[in-house]
C-alpha cells in the first residue's frame, strides 16, 4: 500500500491553492505508475502472455485516463497542470511522490508474479483491500491514496470552479461517462470517485462503477492465475470477501516468454556511445517529448492529444529497439525514463 | 540570400536515418510472390536489404552550434555558441520517407522541427522544416571502397525554411535578437550536409552519420529549397571528383559567400577533406581568368566549424572592378598542380551565367491533380525577366532494370505540359503539369513515377546537373467496392503494408482483419490514416498510399457494421489475381536469376545500388520523348 507524507496532506488547508497544489501532486502520483507498468509489460516477448499483458494494458490505459482526469480538475478550479519539468518524473528504484520511503519503493523490472505481487498490488492495494481466498487486514491506517483524493473531494467548494472550460480534456478515447469535462462540483466528485474506485475498488466490492475489477484485483488474478469470478454460492448473507473467488478461466503466466530486463536500468548509465545508451537516449527524448507534449495538452491545447497519443504509441517501438540489446550474456537492456529534454 | 548570409550560425554534430529497405527492391511490392525471407537482413534481392526494420527517423543527435556570423563577422563570447541544435521537443523525430520504389535518390524529410535551444532543453527558438528532398548526391568519399562502406560513401545536402518559428525572450543574446529582427516576418532559411552514413548493422553507430549546417534568415519572395545564386559544375578534369557548388554575391559587403561544404571530396567515411592542392576561386576580367582568393579548405574546422562556407576575399572587400566582373561574367574554382593531381580548372559556371531550378522538386500527385511547379531562371544570380526554358520528360535518372523492374515513365501521356516556358519579370514561371490516370502500368505498384526536366533553352540538354530535374509520382485512380470491405477492397492495401514494412508488426499485424479489430487497434489506426501528412505519426509513415486510398480506408475503418467492425466481406475464391497488363512488364513476377550488381553491392543495398540503377546519363531529349 503506498501511503503518503504527512506533508501532502496537510497541502489541503482549506484554500483553492492548497487543492491546486493536491491536484498536482495527484498529477504526478498518477503519472509516475505508468512507467513501472509499462517496463513490465515491455518485458514480455511480442505474441506471449497475452492475457497477462491485457491485464496490465487495461491498467496502465486506466492510469493515463487518471491523469488526465487530474489534469483536467486541476484545470476546473483554475490551476495549471505542470508536466514538462525533469523532476516530474520520479527516480526508479524510489518511493511514488510524496510516497513515504519506508512504504513501498517501486522498481522497473521484468514481468514476475512477485514484481506484480510486490510492486502492482502494493501500488494499487486498498485501504481495505477485500482478501477473497487470502490474508487478514491490515491494522494501520495512516494516509493512503484513497484518504488523499477523499480530502481533496471535501475540501473543493463551488466557488473554486473559476477554470476555463476550453482547457479541458476529452477524447474519445475513453468513455463519456469515465472522461467528461468538469466545470462543477458534482462532476469533480464523480471524475475523483472514479479514479478511487478504479484503482482500488470500494470497501464492500472489487469493482469499479463500470463494474469492471479495481486494478488490485485484477493484479491478483495474474497472481492467483485465475480470472476472479462471483462466488457461484454465495448468499446475500455471505460476507464480502466470500462473495468472489479466483477460480475463473485460467490467466497463464509463461515465465520462459520474459525478456530477462534489467531490474532499474537507471541506476548505472550505459557507456557512452554503447547501442545500449544510443537507444535509451532515443527513447527517453521520445518519452520526454510525450511529457512536453501532454504539458501543452493540459494548458489549453487539447487538439494536441492526438499527437501525444501517437508518441505514446510509438515508444513502444524504441522500447523494442532497447530490449533486443544484450549487456550481458543473460541480460537485455530496458528504457530507463529519465527526463531528456534534448538529443 | 537564404542561409549564405552574413547573418547566419552554423552546427554539427551527427544523425539518424533509419529507413525501412524492404521497399527497396520494386519487386517486393507483388504481394503474389512476397515471401517472409524479404523481412530479413541481407543478400540482396532475395532478403530484405540492409535495414528490413527502419522504421524511418530521422534525428539530429549531439548537434550544437559551431560558430555564427553577425554581419559578416565572426562572433566570440554570444550566448548563441553555447546552444544545442535539437529537434522534435514534443512529438516523434522526423520521417524519411523514399519517393518511389524506382526514384529513391530525393529521401523527404517529414515533420522535422527544429529547435536551438540550452542544455536543459530551453528552446531559443524553433522552427518546423517545410518538407524537402536532398539533391546533389555525389559519391564523395575517395579513400575508402564504395564496395565496403556502402551508402557512407555518399554525401548529399537538404535545404529548405523554418517556418512557424517561436522565439524566447528568456534564451536570447544580440546574435539571436538580430536575427529574429530580420526574420520574424519571413522565416528562416536552413541548409544541412549529410554524409559518413553507417550502414554496418553490428555498429552502435548504426544508420548514424555525420551533419554539418547553418541557418540565416529567408528572404521575402525568394526560393525556399535553393539559394538564388550562383552555380558552380564539376568540369571533367583528370583525377578529380568534385561536385556542384553555390555561391551568392554580397553586394551591401562587398563579398562573395561561396558554399564548398558539399563539393569537396574526403578521405574515408565521415574523413577530413582530401588534399587536391590549393584551392582558389575565380573570376573573368575581360575574358581572361583571374585569381580572387584562395580557399584553406584544409584548415582544421573548415568543414565541421564552418560547413565549407567562405565569405571572400577573406580580409578586404570586393573592389569595384571585381565586384563588376563578378556581376557579369562567370566564376570558378581551381586547383594547383601536386605530386598527384594535374591542376587545373575543377568547377566552372555556365557560360553565360543561365540556370534554372525548380523550387520544389518532388511530387506527389492524385489523377486529374494539375501539378504547379515553381521555376525560377537566373543569370549571373539575378532573376532573369523573360527568360526561355525549355521542358522535357527525362526519365534517364529514375531507376529501373528493364525487364525486371517494372518499367517508369510510362505511359507518357498520362503527364502533360508546355515544352517552353517564359519567365516573367521577377525570373519566375509556373510549370503546370497536368494528369490523367496512368491505368496501372506498374501492376503492383501504385501509380507510375515521372521525371522531368527544366532548363535554360540556351543551354544544351547534356550540360545540365543530373539532379536538378522534377520527380512525379503520379497515382492510380483508385475506386473501392461498395460497401468497401477487408476481401473487396482493403486487404491487399494491408497486406502490402504489413510486406513492406516489418517494424508494424510490432504494434500490430494489418495483414489480419482480426489484429485489426482487437483491442483499441480501430481507433488509433482511424486517428494515424486521419494525421495530416506532415505528422511524424501519420500513416502510412511512407506517403505512398494515393488519396482515393487513404479516403477509402478511413472510411472503411469508420462505417462500422452491427459487430462493431469494419466490413469483413467474402472471401473470394482466388485471392491474388495476379494479372499483368500486357506489353507493360515481362519477367516482374520472378526475381532475376543473375544480378548485374557485385555481391558487395547487394549487400550494402542503399543509395549506392539505386544510384547503379539510374537508366542513364543525360540523353538527348529526342531519345527521351518517345
Amino acid at each position: 500500500m503506498i501511503l503518503l507524507k504527512k506533508d501532502i496532506i496537510e497541502l489541503l488547508d482549506g484554500s483553492v491553492e492548497g487543492v491546486r497544489a493536491a491536484l498536482q501532486h495527484a498529477v504526478e502520483l498518477e503519472h509516475a505508475t505508468i512507467p513501472v507498468y509499462l517496463y513490465t509489460l515491455y518485458s514480455l516477448r511480442p505474441g506471449s502472455n497475452e492475457e497477462v499483458a491485457s491485464i496490465i494494458r487495461s491498467v496502465v490505459i486506466e492510469e493515463m485516463l487518471h491523469m488526465t482526469i487530474a489534469c483536467n480538475l486541476l484545470n476546473a478550479i483554475g490551476g495549471a497542470p505542470v508536466l514538462d519539468r525533469p523532476g516530474f518524473v520520479p527516480k526508479y528504484p524510489g518511493p511514488l511522490p510524496g510516497g513515504v520511503e519506508a512504504s513501498l519503493t517501486v522498481s522497473l523490472a521484468p514481468m514476475s508474479l512477485e514484481h506484480v505481487h510486490d510492486v502492482f498490488m502494493g501500488i494499487e492495494e486498498p485501504e481495505t483491500p477485500l482478501r477473497f481466498k487470502a490474508l487478514a487486514l491490515d491494522k494501520d491506517r495512516p494516509v493512503t491514496i484513497g484518504m488523499f483524493y477523499a480530502k481533496i473531494s471535501s475540501q473543493l467548494q463551488n466557488s473554486f470552479f473559476s477554470g476555463n472550460v476550453s482547457r479541458q480534456v476529452v477524447a474519445d478515447w475513453w468513455p463519456d461517462q469515465e472522461l467528461f469535462p468538469i466545470t462543477n462540483l458534482d462532476q469533480a466528485r464523480r471524475a475523483i470517485q472514479i479514479i478511487v474506485e478504479q484503482g482500488e475498488g470500494t470497501d464492500l466490492e472489487p469493482l469499479d462503477l463500470e463494474g469492471d475489477y479495481a486494478h488490485y484485483y485484477r493484479f491478483a488474478e495474474i497472481v492467483h492465475g485465475r480470472r476472479l469470478i462471483k462466488n457461484p454460492n454465495a448468499t446475500p448473507e455471505t460476507p464480502p470477501d466470500q462473495r468472489y473467488i479466483y477460480a475463473g478461466p485460467a490467466v497463464d503466466f509463461d515465465s520462459g516468454q520474459v525478456l530477462p530486463l534489467e531490474t532499474n536500468p537507471g541506476l548505472q548509465p550505459y557507456p557512452a556511445g554503447s547501442g545500449a545508451q544510443i537507444a535509451v537516449d532515443a527513447f527517453n527524448a521520445s518519452y520526454t517529448n510525450f511529457l512536453r507534449c501532454l504539458h501543452q495538452v493540459f494548458n489549453g491545447h487539447p487538439e494536441m492529444l492526438r499527437s501525444a497519443i501517437g508518441t505514446m504509441e510509438s515508444l513502444k517501438e524504441q522500447a523494442r529497439a532497447i530490449t533486443s540489446i544484450k549487456v550481458d550474456a543473460e541480460t537485455f537492456a530496458g528504457p530507463t525514463f529519465q527526463y531528456k529534454p534534448v538529443v | 540570400m537564404s542561409y549564405l548570409n552574413p547573418l547566419r550560425l552554423n552546427f554539427a554534430g551527427k544523425f539518424k536515418a533509419a529507413p525501412s529497405t524492404v521497399n527497396n527492391d520494386p519487386t517486393h511490392f507483388n504481394n503474389a510472390t512476397f515471401k517472409p525471407q524479404y523481412q530479413e537482413w541481407g543478400k540482396g534481392t532475395e532478403n530484405g536489404w540492409w535495414n528490413p526494420s527502419g522504421d524511418a527517423v530521422f534525428r539530429l543527435i549531439d548537434c550544437a552550434v559551431t560558430t555564427a556570423f553577425l554581419n559578416g563577422n565572426e562572433l566570440s563570447g554570444d550566448r548563441v555558441l553555447s546552444l544545442r541544435v535539437s529537434d522534435s521537443g514534443t512529438r516523434m523525430p522526423a520521417k524519411m520517407v523514399d519517393l518511389d520504389s524506382e526514384q529513391q535518390m530525393v529521401s523527404q524529410i517529414w515533420g522535422l522541427q527544429i529547435r536551438i535551444c540550452d542544455a536543459e532543453g530551453n528552446d531559443a527558438f524553433s522552427g518546423e522544416m517545410d518538407v524537402t528532398s536532398f539533391i546533389d548526391i555525389w559519391g564523395r568519399d575517395i579513400g575508402s571502397d564504395a564496395n565496403k562502406v556502402g551508402d557512407g560513401f555518399f554525401s548529399t545536402y537538404y535545404q529548405s525554411v523554418l517556418t512557424n518559428v517561436t522565439w524566447s525572450a528568456k534564451v536570447t543574446s544580440p546574435f539571436l535578437a538580430q536575427l529574429r529582427a530580420q526574420t520574424e516576418e519571413t522565416g528562416l532559411s536552413i541548409h544541412f550536409i549529410v554524409d559518413g552514413y553507417n550502414m554496418d548493422h553490428t555498429s552502435p553507430d548504426f544508420t548514424y552519420g555525420r551533419i554539418v549546417g547553418t541557418i540565416g534568415p529567408h528572404v521575402a519572395h525568394e526560393p525556399e529549397r535553393f539559394t538564388l545564386g550562383r552555380y558552380l559544375a564539376p568540369v571533367a578534369t583528370q583525377g578529380y571528383t568534385v561536385n556542384y557548388c553555390t555561391a551568392v554575391l554580397d553586394t551591401a559587403a562587398s563579398k562573395l559567400l561561396i558554399d564548398l561544404g558539399n563539393a569537396l571530396p574526403t578521405d574515408g567515411l565521415g574523413g577530413p577533406q582530401s588534399n587536391l592542392g590549393s584551392l582558389t576561386v575565380m573570376y573573368q576580367l575581360q575574358g581572361a581568368w583571374q585569381p580572387l582568393c584562395s580557399v584553406d579548405y584544409l584548415a582544421k574546422g573548415w568543414y565541421t566549424r564552418y560547413a565549407g562556407i567562405s565569405a571572400l576575399p577573406l580580409s578586404r572587400p570586393l573592389n569595384k572592378d571585381e565586384l563588376a566582373a563578378i556581376q557579369s561574367g562567370p566564376l570558378a574554382i581551381q586547383f594547383s598542380p601536386t605530386a598527384q593531381l594535374p591542376g587545373g580548372t575543377v568547377l566552372q559556371e555556365a557560360t553565360n551565367g543561365q540556370h534554372v531550378r525548380a523550387d520544389q522538386f518532388v511530387f506527389r500527385a492524385n489523377p486529374g491533380d494539375v501539378v504547379e511547379v515553381d521555376l525560377w531562371m537566373t543569370q549571373w544570380g539575378q532573376p532573369m525577366a523573360n527568360g526561355s526554358i525549355q521542358v522535357v520528360i527525362d526519365n534517364s535518372q529514375l531507376q529501373g532494370q528493364p525487364g525486371i523492374w517494372p518499367d517508369v515513365g510510362t505511359p507518357a501521356k498520362a503527364i502533360s505540359f508546355p515544352q517552353t516556358l517564359q519567365t516573367g519579370a521577377d525570373g519566375r514561371a509556373t510549370l503546370q503539369i497536368k494528369t490523367t490516370d496512368p491505368g496501372n502500368p506498374r501492376d503492383y505498384i501504385d501509380g507510375q513515377v515521372y521525371g522531368i526536366r527544366a532548363y535554360p533553352a540556351s543551354q544544351t540538354y547534356s550540360a545540365q546537373d543530373p539532379n536538378e530535374f522534377i520527380s512525379l509520382l503520379l497515382w492510380d485512380e483508385f475506386t473501392p467496392d461498395e460497401p468497401i470491405t477487408w476481401y473487396g477492397s482493403m486487404q491487399p492495401i494491408f497486406q502490402q503494408y504489413a510486406n513492406l514494412y516489418p517494424i508494424m508488426a510490432r504494434f500490430l499485424n494489418l495483414a489480419s482483419y482480426d489484429d485489426i479489430c482487437a483491442g483499441r487497434n480501430l481507433p488509433l489506426l482511424r486517428l494515424a490514416f486521419g494525421l495530416e501528412e506532415s505528422d511524424p505519426n501519420v500513416m502510412p509513415v511512407t506517403r505512398d498510399l494515393s488519396a482515393g486510398k487513404r479516403k477509402a480506408i478511413l472510411r472503411w475503418l469508420t462505417e462500422i457494421g452491427p459487430d462493431g467492425k469494419p466490413l469483413l466481406g467474402a472471401r473470394k475464391v482466388d485471392p491474388v489475381p495476379a494479372s499483368t497488363p500486357a506489353g507493360q512488364i515481362t519477367g516482374a513476377q520472378s526475381h532475376p536469376s543473375s544480378d548485374p550488381l557485385p555481391t558487395s553491392l547487394l549487400i550494402k543495398g542503399g543509395k549506392a545500388v539505386a544510384m547503379s540503377r539510374r537508366l542513364g546519363q543525360l540523353r538527348a531529349p529526342a531519345q527521351e520523348a518517345k
